[in-house]
């Protein structure tokens, strides 16, 4: 197996899930340095939004732990655990559909802000220094993304590829340390996904974080990801480079069904 | 004369009941039906308060301090009703709140102390159009500024929903419960208020189908519109008054006409009167001056 980088930021450690009696996921584990970019692949089914869910916290693991930065985060719950540094999006995208592109940003900052609820309703001087600030921050974000002309749009009236967009700067606004990225190119055209490539690979480089991401789209992941865990029915069954996956037995197995040969064999 | 101003403070009353139950129910999208149990314990306490108490001091100091004490006994039972259904979604957490107001309304019902079945008389008439409309003022004011601010967004987010919110680093339970606390809280106000406007309370009063009213008026004004909620309690509370005046047929007939009224509206705009917008009147002056020119 190729090496991390650096020092691992998100570790799991043999996690399991069980839904009654089927597996899920069996005795996943996994390693990701502070500024890797990384995919988990597999055909549907496998187990990876499984997997997803355990890491931010939708799920529990029924066995196994989870580490951020040596820290253990089995258990908390999704809004601690995003407070804690890991940030996501989701396959069907799930902006606040009727809220404007600002305050999509500005509630993902929401646990930064320093004021209490009666300082909100009387509208205090702290009040409005720290509405100023999100509202500052927001609005680089959305700059960074080439939203800014559009802050006052509801979410559900931008184009897809700009609801992704927004999407990922709305899961970057709470300031991450690991981004998972649910199939971001699902229902993206060549030209949006290649797009996106340059996006991931920018944001990971720009904002110095790690990126975690599953992705369907093999061009998107053989280009852009440095190491590649493939995942079928719950079991991890290759880990490695975009090369060395391409090329392995295994790999091409879960993809397209055994070879007369190798059955036999 | 003293009819109007009886309906206008009447209306004032179901304005604080409907907008605190749009807080829960349009700006947090959680379904309670339980408002009428939070209503009938602010009104007790309030009532309690005075009755009981008794305490030396002006009339209305007395009606501000029985007010502040149903704020303070209605959030107890919202947060005591709250914490274990906000864990129920949509029409489960209906019902069960449901239960609760009923829960509430059958306690009442045997408490000797204050009147049980009978009802609770005695209760010294405080209350008058200015200290109702004051305290709409604070509860449109409170939960117009919550909106503006970062917690109030939070209570919104999880409306839109709940999973990217909790995403997002906001606890949503967290912030369920605060919606749910605060808006039983400013029914208990209204709850006192209409104590000592009518005198008397009487735990059939506060039945079910008050909740439901109070529901009605949310969603006629439009689900998430604080202007909406507003219009909408002053229709449903003025609306079968009115109909009383068309003579002796109309009246005999107004309930269905109500009801006829009420059907047409909601097929004409679903959303309700406003929708999830407020009225601005600013707004709504400088259109009229453009479409003039």
């Amino acid at each position: 197996m190729s090496e991390t980088t650096n020092s691992p930021i998100l570790k799991t450690d043999a996690i399991t899930m069980r839904f009654g009696g089927l597996v899920a996921v069996n005795r996943f584990s996994m390693e990701l340095g502070s500024n890797d970019l990384v995919g988990v692949i597999g055909p549907n089914g496998a187990g990876k939004t499984t997997i997803f869910n355990m890491i931010t916290g939708h799920y529990e693991p029924t066995e196994g732990n989870i580490f951020l930065a040596d820290n253990n985060i089995n258990g908390l719950r999704p809004a601690f655990i995003t407070q804690n540094g890991i940030a996501r999006t989701f396959q069907n995208i799930r902006l606040f559909k009727d809220l404007s592109v600002l305050d999509n940003i500005r509630l993902a900052a929401h646990y930064t802000v320093d004021y209490g609820l009666l300082a909100n309703v009387f509208r205090t001087k702290k009040y409005h220094q720290e509405e100023e600030r999100v509202k500052n921050e927001a609005i680089e974000l959305l700059k960074i993304f080439g939203l800014e002309n559009k802050q006052q749009h509801l979410a559900k009236n931008l184009p897809y590829g700009e609801q992704r967009r927004l999407e990922i700067a709305r899961a970057l606004a709470t300031k991450p340390k690991v981004l998972l990225l649910d199939e971001p190119a699902a229902g993206m055209n060549p030209k949006e996904t290649k797009d996106l490539t340059e996006l991931i690979r920018w944001v990971r480089d720009k904002f110095q974080i790690a990126v975690l991401l599953i992705e369907h789209d093999m061009k998107l992941v053989m280009e852009v990801c440095e190491r590649i865990y493939v995942v079928d029915h719950g079991e991890l069954i290759a880990h490695g480079g975009p090369k060395d996956i391409q090329n392995n037995p295994k790999v091409i197995e879960a993809y397209l069904g055994t070879s007369d040969t190798e059955a036999e064999a | 004369m003293d009819y109007f101003i009886f309906l206008a403070q009447l209306s004032g009353i179901f304005i604080i009941l409907a907008v605190s139950l749009n807080l829960i129910n349009g700006i947090c999208g959680q379904f309670s039906l339980g408002h009428a149990g939070f209503w009938a314990v602010g009104a007790y306490t309030g009532a309690a308060f005075t009755v009981f108490l008794n305490l030396p001091v002006p009339g209305f100091v007395n009606l501000l301090l029985s007010c502040g004490a149903s704020f303070i006994a209605a959030s107890i039972a919202g947060l005591i009703i709250g914490v274990p259904c906000l864990r129920l979604r949509g029409d489960y957490l209906a019902i069960a709140t449901l239960g609760f107001g009923e829960i509430i309304r059958i306690i009442i019902m045997n408490m000797e102390s204050v009147g049980g079945p009978r009802g609770f008389t005695g209760i010294p008439k405080l209350a008058n159009i200015g200290w109702v409309y004051l305290w709409v003022a604070i509860t449109v004011i409170f939960v117009a500024n919550l909106l503006r601010g970062s917690h109030g967004r939070a209570i919104i987010s999880i409306r839109e929903d709940e999973i990217a919110a909790e995403s997002m680093g906001i606890y949503t339970f967290k912030y369920k419960t605060l919606a749910f606390v605060i808006g039983a809280g400013f029914a208990g106000v209204a709850g006192t208020l209409y104590a000592h406007t009518q005198e008397f309370l009487a735990p059939t009063g506060f039945t079910f189908m008050w909740s439901v009213i109070i529901l009605l008026m949310v969603i006629l004004g439009g689900l998430g519109s604080i202007t909406g909620s507003i219009v909408g309690a002053i229709i449903l509370t003025v609306l079968p008054e009115l109909l009383r005046f068309f003579g002796q047929t109309v009246s005999e007939w107004r309930m269905v006409i109500y009801s006829l009224l009420l059907i047409c509206l909601m097929l004409a705009r679903p959303g309700g009167i406003f929708g999830k917008h407020e009225f601005n009147i600013l707004k709504f002056l400088r259109l009229d001056k453009k479409e003039n020119a």
